[in-house]
């Protein structure tokens, strides 16, 4: 347990420093600003790394995550659609290309009576790209559109928070935290699941409904997530291994620090994004740049 | 179940092809055109051409050339991002004036037919007036060219007015000794996209006897974030977007905001598009400029 300490550390370490580092001089406007952001990144940081966590865990699948299962790409789909329709990012499109997607997804890897868990990544990554080429007709139709477009792909946390979307955002969050402790609930069986299915199925653990419930819940993650800051790349597939590396395969620990680490990952990745130009660089564009790296190291290190 | 399908491939594809026909023929254009023929694929140079007299010459146009009203009612080619090939070319244009960099595509693809075209790429007002006596040139509308050059630069001049001493603020970053009147203009919302240094607009801006904000950016259009904008904290705020912007999270204490100098009535068409109509675009900036 102690070794969520030095963790946690590392979290605080992070949200001072995106709170002290940034072009303006600290005042209570700017600190409001710098806050929301923390809030943003800590949310969606959070979000998409325990949601990363508990796909790879439910599915066996390391290279299982919100992108790969197809929700992200669904959810920014949905997002550009609404875009074209009412000009403008609509969370409840977002959600529903999120929703709409996982249910085709689904659909195909439906066989009599079950599930088949290989053919859902195998359906997720072909949905996935479907999305991103219909997403790329869009851009390519709309014209003032791209530039909304592409940091709806790469994700930014400089969303201008206002009063139309303020409380909504506010209720999105909360809606967020509670769906992740309705999630947490199941870490005993994900642990029994991921040591094998026909032990998993010996302890009478109904493994279909718990793939459904687990993927329709994390989908709806996703879509609040992406209509918020965009589909942020690379967190939810990297932070939940290192998550693994630090505290093993319990999921009891390993989702929570999952959610701190994807949190810290998302602040130190935004700050950088806010220093090196002056320009508002997606945080997508340095997640990559900056995870990348630091992964083969740590996995060359083991 | 084999044949079912089958069967449902092959009425699809039926019903593909006569939703093609009809299509196709519906959009047959009007009649065959005697002389020199031009398509415009930018929105700016279809106004030229309307204001130099030589509108009976455009066979083509975008969606987006919405101006004059009689450019609606030519025959349309696509949209600005996304013309389309095949209708081009089948208007057997002698001259296709494509804008840069947005259709870089379309030029290759042009170039490739050797069909004739002109580029459009003004980046300042002095390139949006070679442009306009290039294409008379063309046209052989030498003096209508020049006239409406003359008019333009009548119009969009330098005001030089006597420095006025600035009243000091009591907070905020507004810079001692200069009377210039800091702007910020915002051109969408989600992300932040404003004018940098080399755009025509931050040419007007400075014309017009105020300063953008943004003016040390080298991006024509670049994204900025919100804590810039507060950081460099402007007078004068003009948005060219629907959406509201003084009730933002962090934005109240901003000068323009705290004085009500948020400007969103202007007519995006008219100080984005590097044409004739940019005279009234300046003359309304210059009139906020001076409130």
């Amino acid at each position: 347990m102690n070794r969520y300490i030095p963790i946690f550390l590392v979290f605080l370490l992070a949200v001072f420093l995106s709170i002290i580092i940034g072009p303006a001089q600290l005042n209570a406007d700017i600190l409001q600003l710098r806050l929301s952001r923390v809030i943003l990144g800590i949310f969606a940081g959070g979000v998409l790394a325990f949601c990363g966590g508990i796909l790879q865990g439910l599915f066996g699948n390391p290279l299982v995550e919100p992108y790969t299962l197809g929700s992200a790409s669904g959810a920014a789909l949905g997002g550009s659609v609404g875009m074209l329709i009412f000009g403008t990012i609509s969370p409840l499109f977002a959600f529903f290309g999120a929703l709409g997607v996982g249910f085709f997804v689904f659909t195909i890897a439906r066989i009599e009576g079950g599930l088949l868990r290989d053919r859902l990544i195998l359906a997720g990554v072909v949905m996935s790209f479907l999305c991103s080429s219909l997403v790329m007709i869009i851009m390519v139709m709309g014209g003032r559109e791209l530039y909304e477009i592409l940091y709806l792909l790469m994700g930014y946390l400089g969303v201008v928070i206002n009063s139309t979307n303020r409380l909504m955002i506010i209720l999105m969050i909360v809606l967020s935290g509670i769906l992740l402790l309705y999630l947490y609930q199941y870490y005993r069986e994900l642990d029994i699941i991921s040591q094998g299915m026909e032990t998993a199925a010996g302890l009478g653990i109904d493994i279909q409904k718990l793939s459904i419930i687990i993927f329709l819940t994390t989908a709806l993650l996703i879509g609040i997530t992406v209509s918020i800051v965009g589909a942020i790349g690379f967190v939810g597939l990297i932070v939940p291994h290192i998550s693994k590396l630090i505290f093993g395969p319990k999921h009891l620990k390993n989702l929570p620090a999952s959610f701190l680490l994807g949190a810290t990952f998302l602040l130190l990745a935004d700050t950088i994004a806010r220093v090196i130009t002056v320009y508002e660089l997606p945080v997508g564009v340095v997640t990559s740049l900056v995870g990348v790296p630091f992964f083969i190291y740590l996995y060359r290190r083991q | 179940m084999f044949s079912k399908a089958v069967k449902a491939v092959c009425i699809g594809c039926v019903v593909l092809i006569l939703i093609t026909c009809i299509v196709h023929n519906r959009c047959e254009g009007p009649a065959p055109h005697i002389g020199f023929k031009i398509v415009s694929l930018s929105p700016a140079m279809t106004e030229i051409v309307f204001a130099l007299g030589a509108a009976q010459d455009l066979v083509g146009v975008t969606t987006f050339c919405n101006y004059p009203e009689q450019a609606k009612k030519i025959y349309k080619i696509g949209d600005f991002s996304n013309p389309s090939l095949e209708r081009i070319v089948g208007r057997k244009p002698d001259l296709v004036i494509v804008n840069l960099p947005e259709q870089m595509r379309i030029k290759r693809q042009l170039e490739k037919l050797n069909i004739n075209i002109f580029i459009s790429s003004p980046r300042t007002l002095e390139d949006i007036y070679d442009e306009i006596i290039k294409i008379g040139r063309i046209l052989k509308k030498e003096q209508a060219a020049d006239s409406l050059v003359n008019y333009m630069k009548m119009h969009i001049s330098r005001v030089d007015k006597p420095v006025l001493p600035v009243p000091k603020y009591i907070e905020g970053n507004a810079v001692e000794g200069s009377s210039k009147k800091r702007v910020y203009i915002e051109l969408a919302p989600k992300p932040l996209v404003t004018i940098g240094a080399p755009s025509f607009l931050n040419e007007l801006l400075e014309m017009a006897g105020a300063e953008n904000i943004f003016a040390d950016l080298v991006k024509d259009y670049p994204v900025v974030p919100q804590e810039e904008v507060i950081k460099r904290n402007p007078d004068v705020i003009i948005v060219l977007h629907p959406e509201k912007i003084t009730d933002r999270l962090g934005w109240r204490k901003i000068t323009a905001i705290k004085n009500n100098a948020v400007y969103t009535t202007l007519n995006q068409d008219h100080l984005m598009r590097p044409g004739p109509r940019l005279v009234i675009g300046f003359k309304e900036l210059k009139e906020i400029i001076d409130e």
